[in-house]
């Protein structure tokens, strides 16, 4: 009879548990949706609000795309995990999704440069400001949520299906977009389409919401503020006390560094990699990647599990270790096997199209060249040259430097390479689920309870958002630093790798001397 | 264990004052060569952003390291 009371208790905490994880991670997982369509449209949002011609507009640009994804994550976890230390984990993290989710339903609605002018770039500005905001707040609540309703010796397990939600955000937000992009074909897409995957946000986040709301505070929170043990000071606790500040440093020096930097390598870089060194077509690298982080997910689970077993510290150090070791190996075969010099031309079925249209006031020709390569390769060329019919206005850009055709090359690869590609984006995968599987168990235990949201969400967001999302900026300025003259190929396409290799290597050394291996049992204090 | 801890913070404060002078420098360097927009917005993300946070977390996690504060952690 006792077996059954306490095995009928069980299945009850464990179904319990379950719906915690579900509303929990399907609001996380909404939240890096929103958030990664508006980097995966970057062109398209910039063609639309952000005009070259207007430098404040390209410069809004610049700072929309950085400025949200570094400055203010590491704002949105202060301010928000102030809040969810002082009023509760449950109302933070809801408000956090509504902002995420209204302004990114309000991105889909704001009329483009053409119709409201310099209004446009700077709503849009705002509005992904409100995104970085509420990103800060939402992933320190959603893990601290769920691990302070998880049973000690779980934690890794539970907090790994949150781990899930920033590569399956991803996943949905290039799966919505190639969907969407192929059901209407690229030249609506760009014209209106590119709006859906914006607005069908609203419906997600409400789906969310109506769950969220029916959920209860963690229980660590309620028995917390009931022996009245809240913190009246968050953040001065957090960052000015010693003991708690030196925690913040081994967290992010020792960890969420060489996370963020190995987390944007395999997901990020390996895509803008694949799309501008090895010229793989638009669809196809989009492919490569979405199968990989499908293949790679579970890995998230299986790497949280495993590090209930033996610890969170080596698990997420192999990560880096190996990382460090193999980045420049996988990306050399990924550019070998793309590289068209290794290929075998077959002469005979290269095409070359010339086509000369007259658009308002200039002379556009375009040149399609296309190539067939032995091995089942296939590249197109589009070249297209924008020549005034004005004789003075074409001497004018001439003279400038600004008559340059503007050239996209697309590279088609074969069934066996595309599958090796899976598999090279893949293993890099592996090496993000192993730094990341474990991370959020990791940061939630070495945090006391009162201050554990602000604590643990300031070296998130600065290792994610700040290391990691300058992966982009900066491996791209490392390869541009190669390039001996401007449209020559850079002389080392690999130069961009050692930001990450040399971030994760000191994170490497400084979590094997001064992490430990030991799990906190997370009591109240 | 804890003697390693310790010399590895001289190594940690020094770098984090060392990338001090050689992050500005670098961006003198790069921005009197080509004077561009582009270079402009690199140099103030790295200055204003990557190199405060690298330096002073480094240095304070360095010095911390020095006085033994993470010598209790196994």
């Amino acid at each position: 009879m006792a077996r059954n009371v306490t095995n009928v208790s069980q299945t009850e905490e464990v179904s319990s548990t379950r719906r915690v994880i579900a509303a929990s991670s399907v609001g996380t997982l909404i939240e890096w949706y929103d958030f990664y369509i508006f980097g995966t449209l970057a062109k398209i949002i910039s063609e639309q609000f952000f005009p070259k011609d207007n430098p404040t507009a390209a410069l809004l640009a610049t700072l929309a795309t950085f400025a949200a994804g570094f400055v203010i994550r590491p704002f949105g976890a202060l301010f928000f995990g102030r809040l969810g230390d002082l009023i509760g984990r449950k109302y933070t993290f809801l408000v956090t999704l509504v902002i995420m989710g209204g302004s990114t339903f309000a991105i889909g609605l704001v009329p483009g440069y053409k119709t409201i002018g310099f209004f446009a770039p700077a709503i849009v500005f705002i509005l992904r400001l409100l995104q970085g905001l509420a990103l800060g707040g939402e992933y320190g609540g959603a893990a601290t949520y769920v691990a302070e309703h998880s049973p000690a010796g779980q934690r890794g397990f539970w907090t790994s299906f949150i781990q899930t939600t920033a590569t399956l955000g991803l996943f949905l937000a290039l799966g919505v977009i190639l969907i969407i992009r192929q059901t209407l074909g690229v030249e609506t897409f760009s014209d209106w389409g590119w709006r859906i995957p914006f607005l069908l946000s609203a419906l997600l986040v409400g789906v969310s919401v109506f769950i969220r709301m029916k959920m209860s505070e963690s229980p660590m929170f309620v028995k917390m503020k009931k022996e009245g043990k809240t913190s009246a000071n968050p953040l001065a606790e957090s960052f000015k006390q010693k003991d708690n500040l030196k925690m913040v440093l081994i967290a992010l020096l020792g960890a969420t560094a060489g996370q963020g930097v190995v987390w944007y390598t395999g997901q990020f870089y390996a895509l803008s990699f694949l799309q501008n060194a090895c010229n793989v077509e638009f669809v196809q690298s989009n492919m490569i990647i979405s199968i990989a982080l499908l293949i790679g997910t579970p890995f998230f689970i299986v790497f949280g599990a495993l590090s209930d077993k033996i610890g969170r510290k080596y698990i997420m150090m192999a990560g880096m270790l190996i990382a460090v070791i193999s980045y420049k190996p996988i990306y050399q075969m990924m550019y070998d096997e793309a590289n068209l010099k290794n290929k075998t031309e077959i002469v005979e079925k290269t095409t070359v199209e010339k086509k000369e249209a007259v658009k308002g006031t200039d002379n556009v020709i375009t040149t399609v060249t296309k190539k067939t390569f032995a091995d089942g390769t296939s590249y197109k060329e589009t070249k297209k040259e924008t020549i005034p019919l004005d004789e003075a206005k074409k001497a004018e850009l001439a003279a400038a430097g600004k008559l340059k055709p503007e050239t996209k090359k697309e590279t088609t690869l074969p069934q066996d390479i595309y599958i090796k590609m899976i598999g090279l984006v893949l293993i890099q995968v592996i090496f993000v689920t192993m730094v990341y599987g474990p991370i959020a168990a990791f940061l939630v235990e070495i945090f006391p309870t009162r201050i554990r949201y602000t604590s643990m969400s300031l070296p998130y967001h600065i290792g994610n958002g700040v290391f990691g999302g300058l992966v982009p900026l900066i491996s791209t300025r490392l390869v541009e630093a190669t390039r001996p003259a401007p449209g020559l190929p850079p002389a080392d396409p690999l130069a961009g790798l050692m930001y990450p290799i040399l971030i994760a290597s000191v994170s490497f050394v400084i979590g094997m001397l001064y992490i430990s291996n030991k799990t906190n049992n997370m009591d109240v204090e | 264990m804890s003697a390693i801890k310790k010399l590895f913070g001289i190594v940690w404060s020094l770098m984090g004052i060392g990338i001090i002078p050689l992050v500005i420098m670098q961006a003198m360097k790069e921005i009197a060569a080509k004077p561009s927009e582009e270079n402009w917005i690199f140099w103030s993300i790295v200055i204003v952003v990557l190199m405060p946070i690298i330096a002073f977390s480094l240095i304070t996690f360095g010095v911390f390291a020095l006085k033994g504060e993470y010598d209790t952690i196994e």
